[in-house]
């Protein structure tokens, strides 16, 4: 039995023996090709008008309203869910925390809390247009992991200055490489019988979305 | 699997038959060719659409061509980064030099655990190293949480494909399996119930089993992270509830930087399932307080993959994203399925990697399973010329073949032999002509149609007749031509 150490040097000797005769054509990492798109073309109101119609093919719902309707808004949408029971992260402004809901805030809330829970209320990190996703790098008001993934519903409060139309453009907004990061993009599906997509497996199987036009 | 197969598919390159006799019960049964066509033929009508609104697809290939061919040039110094990243996060990183150590440190992690379940993510690496069995050896249940897997596990079937591995099965004999292992008499046979079902089935097991083992789509060496891409959740359960998770990934998974993910990411799913992006990709590093696992562990398996890294030909097997894209457009898988490649890894792909993970001393059959039309290169989002790779693979069977016929006096090496002689010489050619004609017009209808050869000719003449040679060679008509015009 060959011990850790020695499975560790075996296997990096190898590929320095494979790799030690580098060919002619091979490149350093900043040589390397990259003549694809990175930034968009659309203007404000065709990015948001993009990712709007790409959640909305996610079956995403999506509400849009002005910065001072933001807290209406998500009343609205709390009541329209028919759901009584929200999770929100603690960094989630107190003042979204719509009256007439059981609020359970997280701050270590147990697992079977968080599962008991109807639905979640957070905010994102940014939203990339051209494939409808809503990233998460789970901030204070981003939520832990597992807060947006437990609860059937999930609402998320997106800033239309936090849209951007190309991934390479989201990757440019990071200053730094996030250690945790969820890319959602639609609610949970499976297409593994029959390749017929069926919403909602594990993860929540509704997502909805309140754009907030912040850039208006 | 009831109803479909002869028994239980062989997916050990070791045990299974060659690829032409185990694709003959595939060829021979409709339900399963209808599944298989069905199911290849959706995901490629939906890749063809979201391919061609990506104006940039080609620019997108090349660049992750480049930046996996990078990542393989440099895989010590990547791994080596990675791991120290890893380490100081909070992780754990093993290194694995064969399937059987593999096994061996997952086990023992378990055992430290005292796990006697575990959670897990959909991995064809794991399936590789064949690792269910040695759980169940060893006492420990593992659950597979993926719809598919979850499909084969209770059915006591095998993965057929590399991203939809029950692409086979259709929903009738989902139903059947599910209302048979989950004691769900009633349980109708559309989708979204059968879904629903494999919902109620997992739940407590997320919340309750404190192990989960998952492979990895990318480490990122820059930062000691993993990203996984999946559809349904059940990856994010497995991420984050558990107290413990053991990722069990290849070497070659590697990218040097984070932002390398924005091509990746941009590929994949187009090419895996024709959608813009998967539902979820989660990404972490090591181990964060109060969001996910206590204790978080890596283990990287070589089993091979350092051995194709050295033929220069070869390396650009280990590019491979995993898509699948190679499978949905192989003519060869569209009819036979993934059985009949007698490997975890079915396809085009399959073709090529699976013979050389087993050093080239199994699994030979496999380089000639191909019409070698190109598709799949084509298809590939990480440029692996498939063909030449195969080409490359067939000679080495080849070579292995003469060696072993020369001892045997195998009539097939003496008649290429024979046959390498005579075509190096125009007088031996001519007489060989001259007697082949002869030969031939002794099996010559009157119809002018050879209908059946002895020996090795029967190999033809089986499935179909042979034109007779004519009377004159075209040397001797161009000959006699020359002298009518003069």
């Amino acid at each position: 039995m060959r011990t850790p150490i020695d499975s560790r040097r075996l296997i990096l000797d190898r590929i320095r023996t494979a790799t030690q005769n580098q060919s002619q054509g091979a490149l350093a990492y900043a040589e390397l090709p990259r003549s694809y798109i990175r930034r968009g073309r659309l203007g404000a109101q065709d990015r948001l008008k993009l990712m709007i119609e790409r959640l909305r093919e996610y079956d995403a719902e999506v509400v849009e309203c002005a910065p001072d309707e933001l807290q209406a808004a998500i009343g609205a949408q709390l009541a329209l869910s028919g759901r009584r029971v929200f999770v929100a992260p603690a960094g989630l402004p107190a003042d979204w925390l719509a009256a007439g809901f059981d609020w359970k805030i997280d701050r270590d809330l147990a697992i079977t809390e968080i599962e008991q829970a109807e639905g979640v209320v957070t905010t994102a990190f940014c939203g990339v247009a051209d494939t409808g996703t809503i990233v998460l790098h789970h901030a204070e008001s981003e939520g832990r992991r597992v807060l947006t993934l437990l609860p059937d519903w999930h609402l998320c409060i997106l800033y239309a200055s936090q849209v951007v139309e190309t991934l390479p453009e989201y990757f440019d907004r990071c200053q730094l490489p996030p250690p945790l990061a969820t890319y959602i993009s639609g609610p949970s599906a499976t297409a593994d019988i029959e390749m017929t997509r069926i919403k909602g497996v594990h993860g929540p199987r509704f997502l909805n979305v309140v754009l907030v036009r912040d850039e208006d | 699997m009831s109803g479909s197969f002869t028994g239980r598919p062989v997916l050990d390159p070791r045990l299974a038959p060659p690829f032409p006799t185990a694709a003959l019960p595939v060829l021979r049964n409709p339900q399963l060719r209808k599944n298989v066509a069905h199911a290849t033929d959706v995901i490629q009508s939906k890749r063809a659409r979201l391919v061609a609104e990506k104006t940039d697809w080609q620019q997108l290939r090349t660049a992750a061509a480049a930046i996996r061919s990078h990542a393989l040039n440099h895989l010590g110094e990547y791994l080596e980064e990675f791991e120290a990243r890893c380490n100081a996060a909070g992780g754990t990183v093993h290194w694995a030099s064969d399937a059987a150590e593999a096994r061996s440190i997952i086990l023992e992690l378990l055992r430290q655990e005292q796990a006697s379940e575990v959670i897990k993510i959909k991995t064809m690496t794991s399936a590789e190293i064949q690792l269910n069995p040695a759980l169940e050896a060893a006492g420990i249940h593992a659950h597979e949480t993926d719809l598919a897997e979850l499909i084969l596990q209770l059915g006591e079937d095998e993965p057929s494909h590399i991203v939809v591995p029950a692409l086979h099965v259709n929903r009738s004999q989902v139903r059947e399996i599910f209302a048979r292992r989950m004691g769900l008499e009633g349980l109708p046979d559309d989708p979204p119930a059968l879904a629903a079902a494999a919902r109620n089935y997992l739940r407590q097991k997320f919340l309750t089993i404190p192990t989960a083992i998952s492979g990895a789509n990318f480490l990122i060496a820059e930062t000691g992270s993993v990203a996984i891409v999946e559809s349904e959740g059940n990856g994010r359960m497995c991420l984050t509830l558990p107290r413990t998770l053991i990722t069990l990934t290849g070497i070659e998974k590697v990218l040097p930087r984070f932002q390398d993910l924005e091509v990746m990411l941009q590929l994949l799913a187009r090419s895996a399932t024709g959608e813009r992006m998967s539902p979820y990709t989660s990404l972490w590093t090591g181990v964060t307080p109060g969001d996910g696992p206590e204790r978080f562990h890596v283990v990287l398996l070589d089993n091979g993959r350092s051995s194709i890294l050295a033929r220069p030909t070869e390396r650009q097997t280990l590019r491979c994203i995993r898509c699948a894209a190679c499978l949905n457009t192989c003519p060869v898988y569209r009819l036979t399925g993934g059985h009949a490649y007698g490997s975890v890894y079915p396809g085009p792909i399959g073709a090529i990697l699976t013979p050389q993970l087993m050093h080239m001393k199994y699994a030979q059959s496999l380089p000639f399973a191909s019409s070698l039309c190109g598709a799949c290169y084509e298809a590939c989002p990480v440029k692996i010329d498939i063909p030449k790779v195969l080409l490359e693979l067939r000679s080495q069977v080849v070579n292995q073949e003469r060696v072993q016929a020369a001892r045997f006096g195998d009539p097939m090496f003496i008649g290429m032999k024979a046959a390498h002689r005579i075509f190096s010489g125009a007088r031996r050619f001519r007489a060989a002509q001259w007697l082949g004609r002869f030969a031939l017009r002794l099996f010559t209808r009157r119809d002018g149609w050879i209908h059946s050869l002895p020996g090795l000719g029967a190999k033809w003449t089986q499935t179909r007749d042979l034109r007779g040679l004519p009377s004159q060679s075209f040397r001797q008509w161009w000959a006699a031509r020359g002298k009518e015009d003069r």
